[in-house]
């Protein structure tokens, strides 16, 4: 069994895992467990638990240069991808035993063979995922994930039962509930936590066992409630929604400009947190309908409703619904330039959002810290404007 | 820009048989308005989504959005719809073919008619969308977005293929199976949407109309194997038409089975695309540069005549066992079979199947470079061609480039870059057949 000793708690515990990104992976693969990078919200996490499996979430760095990818990835696709593949071109990944891609979007696919080829991870394996919602759906994506489990299996040179499997279950469901409370502590005016730490929490937690990670967010949680104070009240209260962002510049930025970031939909953020897996007598059917259904990606195709305002009900109510409940008086979309499903979401989800009285602002971004200064007055304008 | 690029599209060794391409096109926008004025549905389609033949089975009438929006930018009158879509929210580097037709519906909308002077009379109002996840994202979100200016019933459905390393014995029988449900999926949805029931028996013929047709066309690229060249490449992306806008037609039966006469002659009578062809090129992948098609002909004037695509040229025949006889299960066995193409090799070797098809053109084709074009917002083309190309080089010494600019937007596009830099990929090509010839 993993050790459920933890390095650090609390807020400090936070700033220095988030720090010092990958070092508790890599310290646990140096005493032998097995780490698995993967990325996005659609490898289910809890067969690496299972399994006594470090899952790892994989991250860019916003702030390091692509100097190494050129030379294999066009310029024209997701910088995340891009930046991500850069560091394991500089054996930034090194302690990672495998890779497993679901195929979220067309880029995420792509990379799976170039990063496969080019790194040779002892273990790897591909999940479609169907982008479709039919009922047909459901049972090719089971079959995918027996698949994968079989594969992963054979990795791991042991079986997965369906006890330690519903173990872990119930270990992510708690983990979800408590990133959920957490989460909560930012709907009071002022919030009694600041965006910058949160996103710091959830980037930190991509990389931990959840055993750890459940310690870390409970202490957490203890530490802000009891500080009193928080960020204080600023004249505005920020939902960002969009996909990946896993550095706190970008929040940073926004909190600067006077507005506190209270909500978020992010791919790293609440996206893969907002609804538990079901537990089900076979603990696969929970959580096929999981992360096939309650995941809201723009990547995932919601069969088109009878009206146009229903569709887009479908498709982004669930932000609304936490706009007004966080009482949010703007909302950022960002998406990561040469995303495609989100630029091609981003007129709908603005129009949406005007239409129910919030303004919008749409920013393009290019994943980098070197081009955030360009996002700096828009947001500034747009803090000004609505505060 | 010195010269014209409508003069300058048509090569002087285009053969007769795709000359006839063009009415074929015209007749395609054409031929939707004048069946939707008689009653029948017409509906928004992409290339390559596997239903071709089930439109054509329950006589809908396909419109192919891309293909429209080639149109225009063939025609040099695309950057009034992607204009139009920028200004409707749209990023600058979403899938030009998508931008235009966005642009295109959102104008319409916007005018409550037809775009004035649109390109071939425009796309008619659609009765239905359908989107699909087969090559790209953009495929189905697209028409997801049409919801803001049009309230038209939308289906899409997934094509799904394993990865490489997939066990296929494994993972077969329910990808199969999942297909065949997206397939039976699709029908029911057409069923209830025109009130008619799909007949299998014109399905089957359907079928087997289209498997004839890309028989003959591959056919037709195994002619152009011999020395010299036979066919320009500028006649692939016209002969392409039938082949996929026209599948399941018996006019794309006998589109193919002329030109392969054609060629044949010209095989026989030792006829080349140009008078001495020096070096025989592949253009490796990437959409072609619609925009500026003639660029092929400024190869050619330097003696290299482009003898293969990987491009617009998707399946090779494939074999469905025989004791499939639902025509839907058959389409789902052909898509896998279509789609798996080749990964045996890939597994042995290179790890990709691209990279595969692209090593044995090489060898068949006797190729002496390779050619891709980055088309800036297809994404689905062009991302992993400099991983194709390095690959490559593993396997064989050939020289290779990759061009960059747009399947659509010429805002950026420099003819005298491009000039330059295929001047000197020929050189380099030159010099690779001095130094193996030697
Ligand atoms: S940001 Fe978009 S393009 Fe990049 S990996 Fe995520 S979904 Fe794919
Ligand atoms: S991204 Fe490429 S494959 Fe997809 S619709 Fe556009 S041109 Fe076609």
């Amino acid at each position: 069994m993993m050790t459920t000793e933890l390095k650090r708690t609390g807020l400090a515990g936070v700033e220095e895992l988030y720090q010092r990104r990958g070092q508790r992976a890599r310290e646990l693969s140096e005493q032998g467990a097995k780490v698995i990078g993967y990325f996005c919200c659609y490898v289910p996490v809890e067969f690496f638990t299972a399994l006594e499996m470090l899952p790892y979430r994989i991250q860019g760095g916003v702030n390091e240069p692509i100097t190494e990818a050129d030379a294999y990835l066009e310029t024209i696709m997701c910088p995340f991808i891009r930046s991500a593949f850069d560091l394991a071109l500089k054996n930034r990944y090194d302690f990672l035993d495998g890779l497993v891609v679901p195929h979220t979007c067309d880029t995420v696919q792509r990379i799976y063979d170039i990063w496969k080829y080019y790194r040779k991870p002892a273990y790897s394996h591909f999940i479609n995922v169907p982008h479709m919602l039919q009922p047909s759906s459901y049972e090719f994506f089971k079959q995918e994930l027996l698949t994968f489990r079989k594969s992963l299996e054979e990795f791991a040179g042991r079986k997965m039962t369906d006890e330690a499997l519903t173990e872990a279950v119930r270990l992510h469901n708690e983990n979800r509930a408590l990133v959920r409370q957490l989460y909560d502590l930012r709907k009071p005016d002022p919030p009694l936590t600041s965006g910058v730490e949160i996103l710091k929490t959830m980037v930190t937690g991509m990389g931990l066992p959840v055993l750890e990670y459940n310690e870390l967010l409970r202490s957490v949680i203890r530490e802000i409630r009891e500080r009193g104070g928080g960020p204080g009240k600023k004249p505005a209260r920020i939902l960002i929604y969009g996909s990946v962002i896993d550095d706190i510049s970008f929040i940073q930025l926004i909190e600067d400009s006077g507005a506190n970031v209270v909500m978020d939909d992010l791919s790293t953020g609440l996206r893969g947190f907002w609804h538990d897996v079901e537990p089900t007598p076979d603990p696969l059917d929970g959580i096929v309908n999981r992360y096939l259904d309650k995941i809201y990606c723009p990547r995932t195709y919601r069969p088109q409703a009878e009206t146009q305002e229903k569709d887009l009900d479908n498709r982004f109510g669930y932000v609304y619904k936490s706009a007004a409940d966080f009482q949010v008086n703007g909302v950022i979309l960002y998406v990561i330039r040469f995303c495609d499903t989100y630029e091609l979401d981003a007129p709908d989800f603005k129009s949406y959002f005007q239409k129910k009285g919030f303004p919008v602002l749409y920013l393009e971004d290019d994943y980098s810290a070197g081009t955030l200064g360009q996002l700096k007055t828009r947001v500034q304008a747009f803090i000004e404007m609505i505060a | 820009m010195s010269e014209k690029p409508a003069e300058k599209t048509t090569s002087t060794k285009a053969t007769e048989t795709v000359k006839k391409v063009r009415a074929i096109v015209r007749g395609l926008y054409q031929n939707a308005r004048e069946a939707k004025e008689k009653g029948q549905f017409t509906a928004y389609t992409m290339t390559a989504c596997q239903y071709e033949e089930i439109l054509n089975a329950m006589d809908i009438v396909p419109v192919w959005t891309e293909n429209y929006a080639g149109l225009t930018a063939a025609k040099r009158d695309a950057e009034r719809f992607v204009l139009k879509a920028e200004a409707e929210g749209y990023s600058n580097v979403i899938c030009g073919y998508v931008r235009v037709g966005l642009g295109f519906d959102a104008l319409r909308k916007e005018m409550g008619k037809t775009p004035e002077n649109a390109p071939d009379g425009g796309m008619v109002m659609p009765d239905l969308l359908l989107g699909c996840g087969s090559a790209c994202d953009p495929r189905f979100k697209w028409y997801q977005a049409l919801g803001r200016y049009m309230n038209v019933p939308t289906y899409s459905f997934d094509v799904i293929w394993p990865p490489v390393d997939a066990d296929l014995d494994e993972v077969r029988n329910y990808y199969i199976r999942y297909q065949r449900e997206q397939f039976q999926g699709l029908v029911d949805f057409l069923e209830r949407q025109t009130k008619k029931k799909l007949s299998h028996d014109r399905l089957w013929e359907a079928i087997s109309r289209s498997n004839a047709t890309w028989r003959k066309w591959w056919e037709v690229d195994q002619l152009r194997k011999a020395i010299p060249s036979p066919m320009p490449t500028e006649d692939h992306y016209n002969a392409m038409v039938p082949g996929f806008y026209c599948c399941g037609t018996q006019l794309a039966v006998d589109f193919y089975e002329e030109l392969y006469n054609e060629v044949k002659q010209r095989v026989d009578n030792k006829i080349g695309v140009v008078p001495e062809e020096k070096y025989r090129l592949l253009f490796g992948g990437g959409l072609p540069p619609w925009h500026t098609m003639w660029i092929f002909n400024y190869f050619e004037t330097l003696g290299a005549v482009f003898v293969m695509e990987n491009a617009y040229r998707i399946y090779d025949p494939v074999e469905v066992p025989s004791h499939v006889k639902d025509p839907l299960d058959y389409l789902a066995w052909r898509t896998f079979l279509r789609w798996t193409q080749r990964y045996d090799m890939a597994k042995k070797r290179s790890g990709i199947a691209t990279v595969e098809r692209l090593l044995e053109y090489i060898e068949d084709y006797r190729i002496d470079g390779v050619v891709t074009h980055a088309t800036k917002s297809c994404r689905a083309t062009t991302v992993g061609q400099i991983d194709w190309l390095h690959r490559l080089n593993e396997y064989t010494n050939i020289p290779s480039m990759q061009l960059i600019s747009d399947i659509i937007d010429v805002r950026d596009y420099s003819e005298a870059q491009w000039k330059a830099q295929i001047d000197a990929f020929v050189e380099a090509v030159e010099a690779h057949k001095r130094r193996t010839a030697r």
